[in-house]
Parts: structure tokens; C-alpha cells; sequence
């Protein structure tokens, strides 16, 4: 172990670094002794759910501690330097040009009054992207060169990759390779070259050795390198940046706005935003949480291949486990703010020791490999109950969705926009259906209908049997009885106003059902079957966690004894652990009472665990729909294997020893 | 162990020991915390802050001066003899007498009880008649919003000083302290009801309402049960600190001749009167002044006391 010669050294030492927080209540730590090492080119990740101080310790190194927030110990070395006693000032100076933030939220980083060119171009100029690297370093640090210095330095510096190709001068070089190449390379070659030589992008190193590397010679390379790429205009960088960041019609794109942009485009804005200034070390921190799973796996890869051509390192903070261990070649597990396990991220994931690292494996969705336990007591319960001559002479579908369709109108176009674009599919009885699909896939918009929440445009929905978009005010207020929402946001869907208790008892009081003794009894037996202690009445929904919340809605949706429960995105906003406990209470309320649940979700780790059907959809249409093995086994069109194979570390193999 | 042969410095496989980081249980409910709504929380911030006890004293005085001023002075206020004009203060007289000879501390005293009503009425009216026309075209939108937004916009149009000293113009003969707080709340509500209004819209798109809808409940239910109290805040915010102005502008139309009718007693009107004097015996005009100057910062105090309770957000720290 000790003849290893050529040990890199770190870009980045975090040593027993301490961090608190001052709040009205006194000193809380939010980091205690964290220590870890990020080595140039490779991929770190800090894992653990919220309030972990996974970002509290990224922050640290940025010198981005909100608040009142600060450092109370330890040391942070970035390439060897300590930096933990900086101050904004001298933090301003290394910020973007040694070390890139790319930010969570792609909604709320982008200013919305200024096009995107403008807001990049600011990031350029803050680090004085205009002169090279090596100078810009020099300034930083505080070596200001006299005008003679930079002159003789630029003249002796071989600047070739920093300088980028400019559009005025794009179609001369690609003749002027054309006609070098004649005879040597190949049509295809050239097209390649016609491609990928972006303007603001490439550089007259990457030109040269492209056509080097195509059998051209070396002098004649070099001439013709030398002679076009000289130097690009700030508006062709910035659209080279958002090329390379992966954003199609760069330089058409860069004059728009942010709200022009989808989620997946501002992130790759905000990466270009953060690789501007060819930082050797980025922070992620949580970079794709905010979106899509295909578009998380694009914007990944994409970020992986550049980070690789760069050698920029990126110390990557993610709550998803899969991600982490797909990504990552170190991972540091974090849990109130200490370092549980850290090392190798296949060897923590596949091997873990810590309980609370084997607690997040066993947890994470995107690892399990099959449906819930209590599937098989469910079985059991669900075939005692048809031995026992249970009353099941209705039919076995409760819900059945046929031809639905929804327009919307759209403020300042003629034509309609169809959300939701013939849907049909049935939900058995005692079990779970799943929908998934992507933001804008219409999913929501069917649970809504199916809710009566929305009235189809045509098509309908049936109760046992009955069209529910027919129902008088009587009939409704029966259905909604028997047919129950769980909604995404448990900060949301639970009125900040009410007690715990009045918010259970709501749908009693609505119903009419019992006196306020026997109300009260329900909702202490609520609250037992979701397994909150009885305590919470008197609390307020602030009060609580979101997991927390989240099983007080469910207490209160099962408040009637419904039949069906229409769960959309209900554990989505959830941390592992928490979304775990909250899947296996439904799973376990689905055993015990035979409930049939119509299930919203775009995560199809989350899927696998709880559905029985999957029903795919896809800008408002179905696309497939199959048992959950067969979709997982045997996905039969290509978007739903495009779905599989962005679920994070889908394809690898982990669990507990 | 062959692992870790390729781990670089300082990465090798690391486990903390258990013992330093013990395991909670998933999502612990903490049961020792203190009870908190939106309310009580509201209630505990007040509490401690010195800005609300030093308003909420002073109001409790001015109030209790209101509603029994005989505890104060037993001397009449409108009992005034020019035998006593600009008589220096005396035993039983310790702000002297005014121009007509009446007793300048009785009349601040007996004058809090107009301030205080004119101020409190008209706030309470102004937030009933405002809140509700708010709340309706915030709730149901559309044509009644764009009916009532646009009612509000007109009135909003008149400067409220011009509109109330027009109307008062038309009823100069009218004897009631009434007339002064109808004309300040016909002009105030607007401002409530575009906060009422803007406040509701939000609270109606939250997802308790939906969550609400799906469990039977009707469109009606959810205005009254959720989405007014949700949307009570701002308005009662806005409520208290308007309610100084209030206080002030009926001194303002007092002075200007226009608003309580003679026989009420009015800081406003007194200042007025005093006016002329206001070279020779400055201390006549004072004492009015003042009684309307502590009086109009304790609510107005009392107002943002309130606001930072209640909107933690506006707060600067």
C-alpha cells in the first residue's frame, strides 16, 4: 500500500469542520466534526435526508452559510490552502473561478427580469472571464502583474486552451479543414467536425488536435488552428457555455427569458452558470432534484462527460441513495449532523455497517427490487374474506376510467390543449394501480377527474358501475364518502388554522356522522392506525414534520371508511426514510381493510413497492399499461424503458450483508 | 478488505462508532413542545415584545380615560366662562383655560372619548364592509370580481380627505358623531377590500380547499371555514395600523371646521381654536396635541407590533 507513487493531491481537505447556527434557543450545531477529502476529476457525494447538514457543510466550503450561520472549527483546504477563516471578500475572489455552485432550485436562481445572456455574462464578468485562467488566478490571489508583466506573460503563455473558437470565423475554419483533409478523412469525419466545433465552446487546442488526430499533419493543423479560432465574442462564450451545459439552439436560447425555459433548461443554465469560469472543484447541490427522472439522467450524463473533459471535481449533494451510488466513486453518509459511514460508494451501499446507513439502503426506493411485504398478508385477507362468503356480488372493478378526455384552454391560442387524451383502464378491487408518468403527462389531471374534482371534457368515470359525473348533490356526497384524496403536499393539504384533531374530524363533521364524543373516540383510533400518538389533537399541522403530516391526511381520508383512496404524489416530498414508513402504512392499511388505491406517482422506484398495475402515460395519453412485473420485466414500449432506466442506480445491485 | 487498497488518502472506508451517533426513531413526534398555532405563536411574539407592552399600557389608560373621564375631573368640559379666558393654570385647572375659559384638561380628557370612538367605529366598520366585499370577489372571480374591483377603483380614485370634506359639506347640519365615521369608512373600505380580496384569492388556491372539496365539503363551507380565517392576517394588520389614521384624520377634519358638531368635544376642534393663540399662549395648543400625538403613535405602534407578529416575513433584523 505504501509504494503507491503517485498520489494525488486533494482539491478539497474538509477536516473536523464545526458548524453552528444561532437561534433564539442558543448555539445548535448543524455540523460536528465533518471530515472529508474530494480529489480532482472525481465525483464525491454527501447523502442524508433534510436537516442532515449535508448543504450546511457544502455551503461552508463556498462561504455560503446563511443566516447565522459560521464556522466554529476544524479546517477546509481548497488545493491546499486553508480557507476556512476567509472573508466575503477574499471568498468573492475564489467563488466561480476555483470553485462552481450549481444551485437546487432552478426556479427561484434565475433572475425572471433579465435574459439568460445577461445573467451569464454577469457570472463571466465577476470572475474576469475575458483573460485567461492562469492570470485570473494570479489576480485573484492577490499577484497583481503590472500591464508589461500580463503583456510578456500573454506572448510566452501558450493560451491555445483558452481560446475559443468565434462564429465570424467558423465556416473559414471548416473549409479551410475541408480542404487539408481532402482525400485523408472521411464525409462523416467532417460532419462530426461540423457539429461539434461550436463556436464559444471549442478550442484552438480541441481543433487542433481533432484534425491531428484525423491523420491531418501536425504543422498544417496548427497553421490552420491558429490561423481561425482566435478569440470569440462574449455572446458566442455564452452560447458555447450553454452548449456544452447541453441546451439545444444555444445561441437562439440565450436571448430568452427564464420563464421561456422549462425546469430541465434552467438547471442546464445554471450549470453553465457554474462551469463558466472552469472551476476545478463544482458543488451539486441537489442539481436535479427538482425534476424529471429522464431529464435528471440526461442532465447528468451530460454533466458527467463535461466534468470528465474538464477534470473539474464535483462534490454532489443528493437524499437519493441510487443517485449517489450510480454517480459517485466516494460517498459520505450524513445524519444529524455527523459523518456516519463515508468511503467507496458501491462498497458503503453494497456492504454497509453504520445501522443508519443499512436503515437508508433498505429504505431507498430506487434499491428495492419488489413489492412491499404485507402483499402476501394482503392476499391472505383479501382470500379469507371470498372463503367466507364475504358479500362480493358486485362486480370486482370499483373504478373504471373509460374514453376520458380533458381540454383546457389555453390563454392566447385558438386551439385546445388536450391535458388528458383517451384514457381507459379499471381498478380492481383491493388493489393498487398505479400511474406514472412525468410532469405535464396528465396523470394529475386524471386523478382530479376521478375525484370529481375536474369534469371530463368527454369520456367518464365509473363507481360501482355508476357514472359519477351524472351524481346529484346527494349521490356526491356519498361517493366522496367511499372515495378518499391523499394530496402531494403535506404542508399544503392540511389548514394551518385547524387543529390536528378538527382537521381529522372535518370529514365526520361534514358527513354528519356520530356525536362529539364518538367523533372524538374515531379520531383517537385514527391516530392510532396511522400510529401518531394520540398527544398531537391539540397541535397545529406547523407543528409536525411532513412524513408527520402526511400521516394525518391519511388519517383523515380514512376517517370515513372509504373503499378507494386516490393517493397523487403522495409521498413525493418526502425523505427516504419517512416516505418508506408512510408507503408501509398504506400498504398495511391496504392488507387490514381491503382498501383499493389509485396510485399518482412519476417515481417508479416507489412503483415497484407499492403497485400491483402500472398504467404509463405520456402527454395525456396511455401509453402502456401492464402488471408491475411485466412493466418492469418486460416494458413493451420504449418510453417506459426510457422511465426504467433513469431510475438512479436502477441497475445496481446493493443491499444488506 | 480489497477495496480499500484503491481509496486515496483520506478516503478509506470510514464507520462512525454507534455509540457517538445513536439512532432516533423515524420521525419522532417531539411531544414536550409547547402547543403553537398560527395565533398562539402570534400571541407569544406579542407578548415579549417591549414595543406592544408600552402600546398596549398606553391604550389601556386612554381607553379607561375614555369610558369613565368622571373618574379623571369632575368638571364639565363644556362649561366655559370668558371670566376664566386664557386663565393660567390653578388648583383643580393644571392645563389652565382657553380662549373661551373653558378647562383645557378637561376637555383632553373628555376628548379621548371622541377620538377613541370615531377611531375604533370606523376602523371596525371599514373592516366588515371591506372584508366582505373583498371576500366575495376574491371567492367567486369573474364577473362579480370584475364588477366589485372596479367600484373599488372609482372610490379608490377620490383622495379620501377630498371626498370625506365634499360629503361633510352636504350634511353641515347634522348633529351626530356618526356622520364623520360613516364618510371615513365610505372612503377607507377600499383599501381592505383590495387586501380582503387579494388575501382570499391566495387561501383559495391552497390545497387544504381541494383536500377539503374532495371530503364533501361545499364551496360555501370552505369560504367560512377555511379561507376566511386563513385570510384574517393581513386584513386585521392593515386594520390596526389604520386605525391611528383614522384617530388623526377626524382631528384633521375637526380643525378644518368639518367634523364633530359642536357640543363634542374634539382634540381636532380645540387645536383648532387654539391656533391663534399659538404666539401668545402656545401651551393651549399643546396639551390637545399631544393627547392626539401619544394617542395616534400607541395604535400605530400597536399596529406594527401586530404585523411583525403576524407576518414574521416584514419583520427587518
Amino acid at each position: 500500500m505504501t509504494e503507491n507513487t503517485n498520489i494525488p493531491e486533494p482539491i478539497l481537505e474538509v477536516k473536523d469542520l464545526q458548524v453552528e447556527f444561532n437561534t433564539s434557543a442558543g448555539a445548535v450545531k448543524a455540523v460536528r466534526d465533518a471530515t472529508f477529502n474530494v480529489y480532482p476529476g472525481q465525483w464525491v457525494a454527501i447523502v442524508g435526508e433534510s436537516g442532515s447538514g449535508k448543504s450546511t457543510s457544502a455551503m461552508s466550503v463556498l462561504g455560503l452559510l446563511p443566516g447565522t450561520g459560521h464556522i466554529t472549527g476544524g479546517s477546509i483546504k481548497l488545493e491546499g490552502k486553508e480557507i476556512s477563516h476567509y472573508t466575503q471578500k477574499q471568498f468573492e475572489a475564489i467563488r466561480g473561478l476555483k470553485m462552481g455552485l450549481v444551485p437546487q432550485d432552478p426556479m427561484s436562481n434565475l433572475n425572471p427580469v433579465y435574459r439568460i445572456d445577461t445573467q451569464i455574462k454577469e457570472a463571466l464578468k465577476a470572475n474576469n472571464i475575458d483573460i485567461t485562467r492562469e492570470q485570473r488566478i494570479k489576480i485573484a490571489e492577490g499577484l497583481n502583474m503590472t500591464e508589461a508583466e500580463r503583456i510578456a506573460y500573454e506572448n510566452v503563455h501558450d493560451d491555445s486552451d483558452e481560446l475559443f473558437l468565434g462564429s465570424d470565423k467558423r465556416s473559414a475554419l471548416l473549409e479551410a479543414a475541408k480542404k487539408a483533409g481532402e482525400g485523408i478523412i472521411s464525409d462523416e469525419t467532417f460532419d462530426t467536425w461540423d457539429k461539434e466545433w461550436t463556436a464559444g465552446s471549442v478550442t484552438r487546442w480541441n481543433v487542433r488536435h481533432d484534425m491531428v488526430k484525423a491523420g491531418i499533419d501536425e504543422k498544417k493543423a496548427e497553421e490552420i488552428a491558429n490561423e481561425y479560432v482566435t478569440g470569440s465574442s462574449m455572446s458566442d462564450r455564452i452560447a458555447g457555455l450553454l452548449d456544452e451545459a447541453g441546451l439545444p439552439d444555444a445561441a437562439m436560447r440565450a436571448r430568452q427569458y427564464p420563464h421561456e425555459y422549462s425546469g430541465g433548461m434552467r438547471q442546464r443554465a445554471l450549470i453553465a452558470m457554474g462551469l463558466a469560469a472552469r472551476p476545478r472543484l463544482l458543488i451539486a447541490d441537489e442539481p436535479t432534484s427538482a425534476l424529471d427522472v429522464t431529464v435528471q439522467k440526461r442532465i447528468l450524463d451530460h454533466l458527467h462527460t463535461l466534468t470528465d473533459s474538464l477534470g473539474t471535481a464535483v462534490l454532489f449533494i443528493t437524499h437519493d441513495l441510487g443517485l449517489a451510488a450510480e454517480r459517485a466513486q466516494h460517498i459520505v453518509v450524513m445524519y444529524k449532523g455527523q459523518i456516519v459511514e463515508s468511503g467507496p460508494s458501491l462498497e458503503v451501499l453494497q456492504h454497509p455497517q453504520h445501522p443508519y446507513t443499512k436503515r437508508l439502503v433498505a429504505a431507498a426506493p430506487s434499491l428495492a427490487s419488489k413489492r412491499l411485504e404485507s402483499t402476501k398478508e394482503r392476499a391472505e385477507v383479501h382470500s379469507k374474506q371470498q372463503e367466507s362468503g364475504h358479500p362480493e356480488n358486485i362486480s370486482d372493478t370499483v373504478i373504471s376510467v373509460k374514453n376520458l378526455v380533458k381540454e383546457f384552454k389555453v390563454p392566447g391560442r385558438r386551439e385546445l390543449f388536450k391535458a388528458v387524451d383517451d384514457v381507459s383502464f379499471d381498478v380492481k378491487r383491493g388493489t393498487t394501480l398505479a400511474i406514472v408518468g412525468e410532469s405535464g403527462s396528465g396523470k394529475s389531471t386524471v386523478a382530479n377527474m376521478v375525484l370529481h374534482l375536474l369534469n371530463p371534457t368527454s369520456g367518464t368515470v365509473t363507481y360501482e358501475g355508476e357514472d359519477i359525473h351524472s351524481f346529484n348533490a346527494k349521490q356526491l356526497l356519498d361517493f366522496r364518502r367511499h372515495v378518499q384524496p391523499v394530496f402531494q403536499n403535506p404542508y399544503g393539504s392540511l389548514d394551518p388554522t385547524y387543529t390536528i384533531y378538527r382537521s381529522i374530524e372535518e370529514p365526520l363533521r361534514i358527513h354528519k356522522i356520530g356525536d362529539q364524543k364518538s367523533r372524538e373516540a374515531r379520531v383517537r383510533e385514527l391516530l392510532d392506525m396511522v400510529e401518531m400518538p394520540q398527544s398531537v389533537m391539540s397541535r397545529y399541522p406547523n407543528e409536525l414534520s411532513g412524513g408527520q403530516r402526511q400521516r394525518i391526511a391519511v388519517a383523515r381520508a380514512m376517517a370515513l371508511n372509504p373503499d378507494v383512496i386516490v393517493a397523487d404524489e403522495a409521498v413525493s416530498a418526502l425523505d427516504v426514510l419517512v416516505q418508506d414508513q408512510v408507503l408501509h402504512l398504506l400498504n398495511d392499511l391496504q392488507a387490514e381493510r381491503g382498501l383499493t388505491y389509485l396510485f399518482i406517482t412519476h417515481d417508479l422506484a416507489v412503483v415497484r413497492q407499492i403497485a400491483d398495475e402500472v398504467v404509463v402515460m405520456q402527454h395525456g395519453k396511455l401509453v402502456e399499461h401492464a402488471t408491475t412485473d411485466e412493466v418492469f420485466n418486460n416494458p413493451q414500449t420504449q418510453y417506459t424503458r426510457d422511465l426504467l432506466d433513469a431510475i438512479p442506480g436502477g441497475k445496481l445491485e446493493l443491499g444488506l450483508d | 478488505m480489497t477495496n480499500t487498497i484503491s481509496a486515496l488518502p483520506g478516503q478509506e472506508r470510514y464507520v462512525a462508532p454507534i455509540e457517538e451517533t445513536p439512532l432516533r426513531a423515524v420521525d419522532a413526534v417531539d411531544t414536550d413542545a409547547p402547543a403553537t398555532s398560527m395565533w398562539a405563536d402570534a400571541w407569544r411574539t406579542l407578548r415579549k415584545n417591549p414595543l406592544f407592552i408600552i402600546a398596549a399600557l398606553v391604550i389601556l389608560f386612554i381607553a379607561f380615560v375614555a369610558v369613565f373621564p368622571r373618574v379623571f375631573t369632575n368638571l364639565d368640559p363644556n362649561y366655559c366662562t370668558l371670566d376664566n379666558s386664557r386663565g393660567a393654570a390653578t388648583a383643580g385647572h393644571p392645563f389652565g383655560f382657553d380662549l373661551q375659559g373653558c378647562d383645557i384638561y378637561a376637555r383632553v380628557i373628555y376628548g379621548t372619548r371622541t377620538s377613541l370612538t370615531v377611531g375604533i367605529a370606523t376602523t371596525l366598520i371599514v373592516i366588515l364592509l371591506g372584508g366582505i366585499i373583498g371576500a366575495i370577489a376574491g371567492f367567486f372571480g369573474g364577473w362579480i370580481d370584475s364588477i366589485l374591483s372596479r367600484i373599488v377603483d372609482i372610490f379608490y380614485a377620490v383622495p379620501l380627505l377630498l371626498g370625506a370634506i365634499v360629503v361633510l359639506q352636504m350634511f353641515r347640519s347634522s348633529t351626530s358623531i356618526w356622520k364623520i365615521i360613516l364618510v371615513m369608512a365610505m372612503f377607507g373600505w377600499v383599501s381592505i377590500a383590495r387586501i380582503a380580496r387579494s388575501s382570499v384569492l391566495e387561501a383559495k388556491n391552497l390545497e387544504f380547499n381541494t383536500a377539503s372539496t374532495a371530503l364533501g365539503s361545499t364551496p360555501m363551507r370552505n369560504l367560512f371555514r377555511h379561507i376566511i380565517p386563513n385570510a384574517l392576517a393581513p386584513v386585521l394588520v392593515v386594520g390596526t395600523t389604520s386605525l391611528a389614521s383614522y384617530i388623526v384624520l377626524e382631528a384633521t377634519l375637526s380643525f378644518l371646521g368639518l367634523g364633530m358638531p359642536s357640543g363634542n368635544v374634539s382634540w381636532g376642534g380645540d387645536i383648532s381654536t387654539a391656533q391663534t393663540m399659538l404666539r401668545t399662549q402656545p401651551m393651549i395648543l399643546f396639551y390637545p396635541s399631544a393627547a392626539l400625538a401619544i394617542t395616534a403613535l400607541a395604535f400605530i405602534m400597536l399596529g406594527d407590533a401586530v404585523r411583525d407578529a403576524l407576518d414574521p416575513k416584514s419583520r427587518t433584523e
